[in-house]
């Protein structure tokens, strides 16, 4: 699989406020599976947008997106090709910590129940693994949201600011999980985030 | 645990609000259809041999009719108006005998018994008794004949007591064949015959209409057949230009057999009436679950489009929901039906003691089985509806 993007340009936004994107209107731009990629833009420029628009949650856009997959909506690679880590978590917040990994889990059973546990042991002290979600801090549930964005078979895995709420030490931990997980599955990385975090290397570093 | 999360946005009164509204709305409609194929029966059992419902009219026999007897008649243009009234199906007129008849009985040692007869005849269709002695063609030798119930009613609770006589039941009668002669241009000849049949609404002695166009033909003067008596076929028995129709004209019609047919009519438009205001009902309880159901999606929208970002299909999160309104909708529909059962065998056993036990068909359990098909359809298909309209991204403008 391949996300090739051709043409692509948010329709609520202006061609002079994406003039210079090294992905907006360009007329093609391809990621590859095994690449780590990074996005880089100011707040407001659509970093969100495009992996929403890769991930199939934002359709108002003009130009195409090419899965070279044979699946005719975004919606049926989000089991076992497409993983995104949501700027906004999407927790659940009358679930567990534990629990909200697991409705993503179960979706595919990529993981046992152990390694989920050794999973959040790692990102998380291991008593707030049984508590709401919403009791946790939002660093707390942004690690939480990493780690069930890794349940479930990939061939690329979006993130978006994964680490806006977590410090420098922490992040390089979940980084080293991420891309450990990354590399077993021969995957593509799209890290979108405001500025230079060098916790992963990056083979590509793209301005929006 | 998606259970666990879907199961807190149900709204359980709601719930048992539509289970209680349903299962009644159900309850009549069943109670109705069954009520209605148990009941008619029973009102039409006097007509229900009839596959053609037809009155006998007759004119007035006033002052006027004894000083000249052609106004019994009816004539052509008075027939041909019947038949164009659009409330009157059918006119049929009875036939009457061109020729002189004479039935024998034997008399063993007193010597032979016989009277002066009359004939008449009325289409196969319209008689009222159900005999398999009718067929009657050229070649027959036997007669059959039905005479009204009333003669025999008349003897043997009038005559035989007043002359100390026995009392005939119509089963010895129907065994006592005596010989038919008929007489006329000049030919003459016998039949053995028996009284095949007792009418309760045709008030005449009859013999099959295909003996006597033929008799007639045969054994007549040639008279032309004047109809004193029709039987006549409505659309509607209740329509209410008829009673005035035959009142202007000084046409005599049986107020009685019009009664019964009224009966089926108004017990028909009642059952139609409650079969409405139960289907009403049914309607509105669905509309009732499928806007709490909408409450619902609505209330928990974030809940369903956060499950379809981390991968949840709209069939899948569906599916909660279908299956709750689904087992809700058929243990109603069954509590309904028991319901029913248990009714229909309290007023079965009433009837019974009143009216003559007929076999009805249980017709309520496919009515039931169609209602529940066609609910669990519409739900299912709105509430994937709904929550695909929830979840799907949507597009700008």
């Amino acid at each position: 699989m391949q996300i090739e993007l051709n043409n692509i340009k948010p329709k609520y936004m202006s061609d002079s406020e994406i003039s210079g994107s090294d992905i907006y209107l360009q007329p093609k731009v391809i990621f590859e599976r095994g690449k780590k990629y990074m996005v880089r833009a100011k707040s407001g420029h659509g970093k969100t947008s495009l992996l929403n628009f890769i991930y199939g949650n934002n359709v108002n856009f003009d130009g195409t997106i090419n899965y070279h997959e044979n699946v005719d909506k975004p919606f049926t690679l989000r089991h076992n090709k497409l993983s995104y880590l949501f700027q906004d978590l999407c927790l659940f917040p009358e679930l567990t910590a534990k629990e909200n990994v697991q409705l993503k889990n179960l979706l595919t059973n990529y993981k046992s129940d152990e390694e989920i546990s050794s999973m959040l042991d790692v990102v998380l002290p291991p008593e707030k693994k049984q508590q709401p979600a919403r009791t946790l801090s939002l660093g707390q549930q942004q690690r939480v949201a990493i780690v069930r964005a890794l349940c479930q078979p990939f061939e690329f895995l979006l993130l978006d600011e994964p680490f806006s709420h977590i410090d420098h030490d922490t992040a390089a931990k979940v980084a080293q999980m991420i891309t450990k997980e990354v590399e077993q599955q021969g995957a593509g990385l799209i890290v979108t985030s405001l500025d230079d975090t060098d916790v992963f290397v990056y083979d590509e570093v793209m301005n929006l | 645990m998606l259970t666990r999360l879907q199961k807190k946005t149900l709204i359980p009164s709601q719930i048992i609000g539509y289970a209680l509204t349903l299962c009644v709305g159900v309850s009549i409609v069943l109670l109705a259809f069954q009520v209605h194929s148990d009941v008619t029966p029973l009102l039409t059992s006097q007509t229900d041999v009839f596959s053609h419902h037809a009155v006998p009219v007759s004119k007035n026999i006033s002052l006027v009719n004894t000083l000249n007897k052609s106004s019994i008649y009816f004539d052509e243009e008075e027939l041909q108006e019947l038949r164009e009234q659009d409330f009157i199906k059918e006119v049929a007129t009875f036939q009457s005998a061109s020729f002189s008849t004479r039935a024998v009985f034997a008399g063993g040692k007193i010597g032979n018994l016989s009277t002066d007869m009359f004939f008449e005849s009325i289409p196969t269709k319209y008689l009222d008794v159900e005999t398999d002695q009718w067929d009657w063609d050229s070649t027959s030798n036997f007669l059959p004949i039905i005479i009204p119930e009333d003669f025999l009613n008349l003897y043997n609770f009038c005559f035989a007591e007043s002359q100390s006589l026995p009392v005939v039941p119509q089963s010895a009668i129907e065994q006592v064949s005596f010989k038919m002669e008929i007489e006329g241009n000049g030919k003459k000849r016998e039949y053995e015959s028996r009284i095949v049949g007792f009418s309760s609404k045709i008030n005449t002695i009859l013999v099959p209409e295909k003996f006597l166009s033929w008799a007639n033909r045969v054994y007549g003067d040639g008279r032309e057949n004047k109809s004193s008596r029709l039987l006549v076929e409505f659309e509607n028995a209740n329509d209410e230009r008829i009673p005035a129709f035959f009142k202007d004209r000084g046409y005599n019609i049986d107020e009685s057999e019009l009664e019964s047919s009224k009966v089926v009519f108004f017990f028909r438009l009642a059952m139609v009436f409650i079969i409405t205001i139960a289907i009403i009902i049914i309607v509105l309880s669905m509309a009732f679950i499928i806007m709490s159901l909408n409450l619902i999606i609505q209330r928990n929208r974030n809940l369903f489009i956060n499950l379809y970002n981390i991968g949840y299909s709209p069939v899948r999160i569906a599916k909660f929901y279908q299956i709750v309104v689904s087992i809700v909708t058929v243990v109603d529909i069954l509590v309904a039906t028991l319901v029913i059962m248990k009714v229909r065998s309290m007023y079965q056993t009433r009837l019974a003691s009143v009216f003559e036990n007929v076999d009805t068909p249980t017709n309520f359990w496919l009515v039931a089985s169609v209602l529940l098909v066609v609910l669990l359809i519409v739900y299912n298909i709105t509430i994937l509806q709904n929550i695909k309209k929830v979840v799907t991204p949507k597009k700008m403008s």
